[in-house]
């Protein structure tokens, strides 16, 4: 069973966000309104922010000063805070790795958007809405996982979600080679945000494969997790600039 | 049945350098490879979906596109990965693309506007084909076709020369490009030193060394995507990792990334290249084959008595000590950055597409000259890891116009935005257009294609009140933008989903072609603007119909592309299509003289070398004597004024009263189009870098906000001599103290409901003037003061 991983060179991402929009775009996420937006509610599961994140904090005396910029999905933790906290069991880790949210189960009460250390867990705080005929883009898709919705058909208020590695995605690759009556390879599918990088910074595979691309990079010098020392145990894999 | 595209496939597919069965073949399996029907019960999909290849049309990269249709639905755009520019990836525009097709503002049909109430009422489009025919025959009766004026945009591939040539037929020469906003300071740094009039490209993937000189290589640079692609690929494509210096007042994005920020003092970059040539040539590290050989006026030279080269005079002028004084950069960091750049080819010193170079003088194209100059001393033009010439795909010439006594008389007139003329050196003046009518030059018809000049161009109110003055004005701007709100007819084109086109591919040095094609049916009633005029012609009748004899704007694109070595199905199949293999010219050689250096050189021998001494520019301001060059900002005489050197840049506003530099900034998510900023996305991501979102904001210091009493996030109001504006201060520590930067593209007045009434457009308080000799745009030459709102 492959364990899926994605590692970012921060030496080759260009802080464009079009992992951001790709991500919008395959998993309709709703754009909030102007106001929402500025509290800081905007639902992009995969965000790019700038270190540090409050200007006002000094980084060093001008001109030996260099912003830095993070590209931010789900860590997809081995060790998930936000499972640990769900009081209902709506989140959960599934076989392939996958950090889940149950949205039938979910109940709304944020804990998980505290729980996570990263911030990557959004809260529908109104109707997902899209001025007509904005709703025209949206992604048709829908994946049930026994009955259950994985993605990325629209999710209902009051209901807390997040990035999903695209397991829509991945659920589609599955079927089509059950369908060609093979085996499935790890290579046959990536997240939308990895297939749209345009630094080309993004590699998504498996975990578990020590020849693989993503274990290979985790070997790198230049490899770090973020709030490694938390005990998180990210499966999303950064390597340093320079 | 079908597998994804794999690395090796598409590694498979540039071996066999495309168009081949397989090429096609893996393709296909690409693009089916999300279209999975026969499924476990758990996925729902639409039964009735395809691929679409085309290519994005939201800012001048041109990146090709696979879209995704759903049930006849845009739902996803993914990147072409045979596309030579994106090579699989999208950016943000890109990826938001389907809110410009389903946008709730876009413009549903033709409309008639009556001046007097302002009332818009729908027309027919056999009603606005009847108008613009009839508009254009009166002015060809009357004699005076000229009169007849178009001004447009980013149009690049066909449309540029069909829109060129349907003037023509009419009889006016009077086509304007915005190219004074942005790109045409370094194509002439470019023209007067390699004699090709062109943006030079990059071969950034071999390159060890880049030297940007605020060219903005990974946020909104002339080519965006494609310099992303070269810089990803030299960080850690390759076994040993690129160099990247960036010179540049204000740090962003490219800064930050880069190995090492240079924050020059604004204006300045012709002092710190020609003081890093000072050096490469006291230490004798120049390409000594290079500018001996094939370089004009290196060493001092006799030509009607002993004339001064580049050597001597930048021995002279421009000592490291000298140039830290101009520049603010430390002498030692400037030898330093001579000794790597000289030391480390290939190096490459890469000229902004826009910025900069536009500071109201001719000053900023001495600079693009002497920047262009740094690459001719290490001998890195058409060298690998260098410059490239681009070179175009050969398009099917136009059938010869035939002879018509109104239109050769219309064509032999002045062009109106004085370029040629009043701008000797100008090819366009966008944002002189204005100017030109206001001083009463007669404009009877206007056209706006991809053109919003009320909204883009500094002191765009001009254009507003020089509007007022043309009686019959068209856009054809699928959104109500600025300018189409003052059109008497409003024509919306379709957006680039809906409609046929195509793009030269550029920044890779080969010919290529970039297709764009109706991946669903238009939305609204609405027409390509070459099916339009197409239309008019053939109601125009006589000769004119007879030119444009196409039943279709489809039709054109089959005639044009005819040779480019697909057919039309491959082409439509692969949206893509080029010659791949930039082939570098050898020095001397028969493509170096026709194609490289000096190809384009309109006074000057075209004879292979590269001016380090301008003979080009010398044809014109050579005889002039000292206060005719005062008058045009160039205080050096004789060869001083051919040769690249530092102009101290003449700002509006004291620097007493207005102690700031004002820099108005492209961001990568909303770019420079109008109609980005409606796209609801892209204005939730606009101000990532400070975490702002659907506002405009002024980046400062903050130890110079600090100064000022400023608090971070503090309301101000920006005051230029042309204007003020209100908006909030936010610290950006990577800036210089005296300059202080605007974003680009909110404040708009009009568009549509997500874009009008949100931030300022710091455009309003730029200095409005064409600089002289070449009339382009100044936006980079306009001081502020700040203080709190």
């Amino acid at each position: 069973m492959p364990k899926w991983s994605m590692v970012i060179d921060l030496d080759k991402c260009v802080a464009c966000q079009g992992c951001s929009i790709a991500c919008r775009f395959e998993n309709n996420t709703p754009v909030v309104a102007p106001d929402q937006a500025k509290l800081g509610r905007a639902m992009r599961w995969n965000d790019v922010f700038p270190l540090p994140v409050n200007p006002t904090e000094e980084t060093g005396e001008y001109p030996h000063v260099k912003a830095q910029y993070v590209p931010r999905p789900c860590m997809h933790c081995e060790n998930p805070p936000c499972i640990k906290v769900c009081p209902v069991g709506a989140t959960f880790i599934d076989e392939e790795g996958i950090v889940e949210q149950n949205y039938a189960r979910c109940i709304g009460c944020r804990f998980c958007t505290v729980g996570c250390p990263y911030g990557v867990r959004y809260f529908n705080w109104y109707e997902p809405q899209w001025e007509t005929p904005l709703a025209e883009h949206l992604n048709p898709d829908r994946v049930e996982g026994q009955g259950v919705l994985e993605g990325p058909a629209v999710r209902p208020l009051g209901v807390v979600e997040k990035c999903t590695f695209c397991i829509h995605r991945l659920k589609k690759a599955h079927a089509q080679a059950e369908a060609e009556g093979r085996d499935f390879r790890a290579d046959e599918y990536v997240p939308a945000c990895v297939q749209t990088c345009t630094g080309k910074a993004r590699f998504f595979g498996d975990l578990e494969d020590p020849d693989s691309t993503v274990s290979q990079l985790a070997l790198k010098p230049r490899s770090f997790r973020l709030l490694e020392d938390g005990g998180t145990h990210p499966k999303t894999i950064y390597l340093r600039e320079g | 049945m079908t597998k994804p595209l794999s690395r090796r496939d598409f590694l498979k597919i540039g071996g066999v350098a495309a168009g081949t069965a397989t090429a096609l073949g893996v393709l296909k399996n690409a693009v089916s490879a999300q279209t999975v029907t026969n499924v476990a019960a758990s996925i729902q999909t639409t039964s009735d979906e395809k691929i679409v290849a085309s290519t994005c049309h939201l800012c001048s990269a041109g990146c090709g596109v696979l879209v995704r249709v759903a049930d006849g639905k845009v739902v996803k755009l993914e990147g072409n990965p045979m596309h030579p520019v994106n090579q699989g990836s999208l950016c943000p525009k890109g990826q938001a693309a389907p809110e410009l097709l389903y946008n709730p503002d876009r413009l549903t049909s033709p409309m008639k506007r009556d001046r007097a109430s302002g009332q818009l009422t729908p027309i027919q489009w056999d009603e606005a084909i009847q108008l613009v025919a009839q508009k254009l025959n009166d002015l060809r009766e009357a004699g005076h076709p000229e009169q007849a004026v178009l001004m447009h945009g980013d149009t690049r591939g066909q449309m540029r020369s069909f829109l060129t040539r349907f003037m023509q037929a009419v009889g006016s020469p009077n086509v304007v490009s915005h190219e004074s906003l942005n790109v045409a300071a370094a194509k002439l740094g470019m023209y007067l030193t390699q004699g090709v009039y062109a943006l030079p490209a990059y071969d950034l993937e071999n390159a060890n060394y880049v030297l940007s000189f605020g060219a903005n290589l990974l946020e909104a640079g002339s080519n965006p995507q494609r310099t992303i692609s070269g810089f990803s690929y030299l960080r850690r494509g390759r076994a040993t990792r690129g160099k990247v210096v960036v010179v540049d007042p204000r740090q962003g994005v490219h800064g930050a990334k880069a190995d090492e920020w240079i924050p020059i003092k604004p204006g300045t970059d012709a002092a710190l290249a020609l003081g890093m040539a000072n050096v490469i040539i006291r230490s004798g590290l120049v390409d000594a084959d290079f500018v001996k050989n094939y370089c004009f006026g290196f060493d001092n030279f006799a030509s009607g008595g002993e004339r001064k080269g580049f050597r001597d005079f930048v021995l002279e002028n421009y000592d490291p000590i000298r140039v830290e004084q101009m520049t603010g950069v430390p002498s030692t960091t400037i030898a330093r950055l001579a000794g790597e750049f000289a030391s480390n080819k290939p190096a490459v010193a890469i000229l902004p597409g826009k910025g900069g170079l536009l500071n109201g003088g001719f000053g900023g194209v001495y600079a693009a000259m002497a920047v262009h100059a740094l690459n001719a001393l290490v001998g890195s033009i058409e060298s690998e890891g260098g410059v490239m010439t681009q070179r175009y795909m050969p398009c099917v010439d136009f059938p010869k116009l035939p002879s018509d006594s109104v239109a050769s008389k219309g064509l032999k007139t002045e062009r109106l935005d004085g370029a040629g003329t009043k701008f000797p050196l100008g090819r366009n003046a966008y944002q002189a257009v204005a100017d030109q009518i206001l001083e009463g030059a007669a404009v009877e018809a206007l056209f706006l294609y991809d053109a919003n000049p009320v909204f883009e161009t500094p002191g765009g109110n001009r254009f507003a009140e020089a509007f007022a003055k043309v009686p019959f004005i068209v856009s054809f701007s699928s959104f109500m933008d600025e300018s189409a709100e003052l059109a008497d007819l409003i024509l919306p084109e379709p957006t680039f989903f809906e409609r046929w086109g195509d793009n030269h591919i550029e920044g890779l040095g080969y010919p290529g072609i970039s297709l764009f094609q109706p991946v669903i049916e238009p939305l609204y009633d609405t027409m390509n603007t070459g099916d339009f005029f197409l239309k008019v012609a053939e109601t125009m009748g006589g000769t004119i119909a007879k030119t444009f004899a196409w039943k279709s704007y489809e039709e054109v694109l089959q005639f044009r592309l005819k040779d480019i070595g697909a057919d039309w199905d491959t082409l439509k199949e692969l949206g893509v299509w080029m010659i791949p293999g930039y082939r570098f010219a050898k020095r001397g050689s028969e493509r170096w003289i026709g194609e490289v250096v000096g190809a384009d050189r309109l006074n000057a021998p075209r004879d292979g070398y590269f001016d380090l001494y301008s003979r080009e520019l010398n044809c014109f301001v050579g005889k002039m004597k000292k206060d005719e060059l005062a008058a045009l900002g160039i205080s050096m005489m004789g060869d001083g004024a051919n040769l690249p050197h530092y102009e101290e840049t003449a700002f509006a506003g004291d620097e007493a009263k207005y102690p700031f530099v004002l820099n108005v900034i492209t961001l990568m998510s909303l770019g420079s189009r109008s109609e980005a900023a409606n796209m609801p996305s892209l204005q939730e991501i606009s101000g990532m870098t400070v975490r702002e979102t659907w506002d405009s904001w002024l980046e400062m210091n903050p130890e110079s906000a600090r100064r000022l009493g400023l608090e971070d996030q503090d309301r101000v109001k920006v005051e230029s001599p042309f204007g003020g504006i209100n908006t909030k201060v936010r610290y950006v520590a990577g800036l210089r103290p005296d300059v202080v930067n605007l974003p680009f593209n909110q404040g708009h007045t009009a568009v549509g409901r997500f874009a009008k009434g949100r931030g300022v457009n710091g455009l309003e308080i730029l200095n409005p003037a064409s600089e002289p000799l070449t009339g382009l745009a100044a936006f980079t030459n306009t001081r502020v003061k700040v203080s709190r709102a």
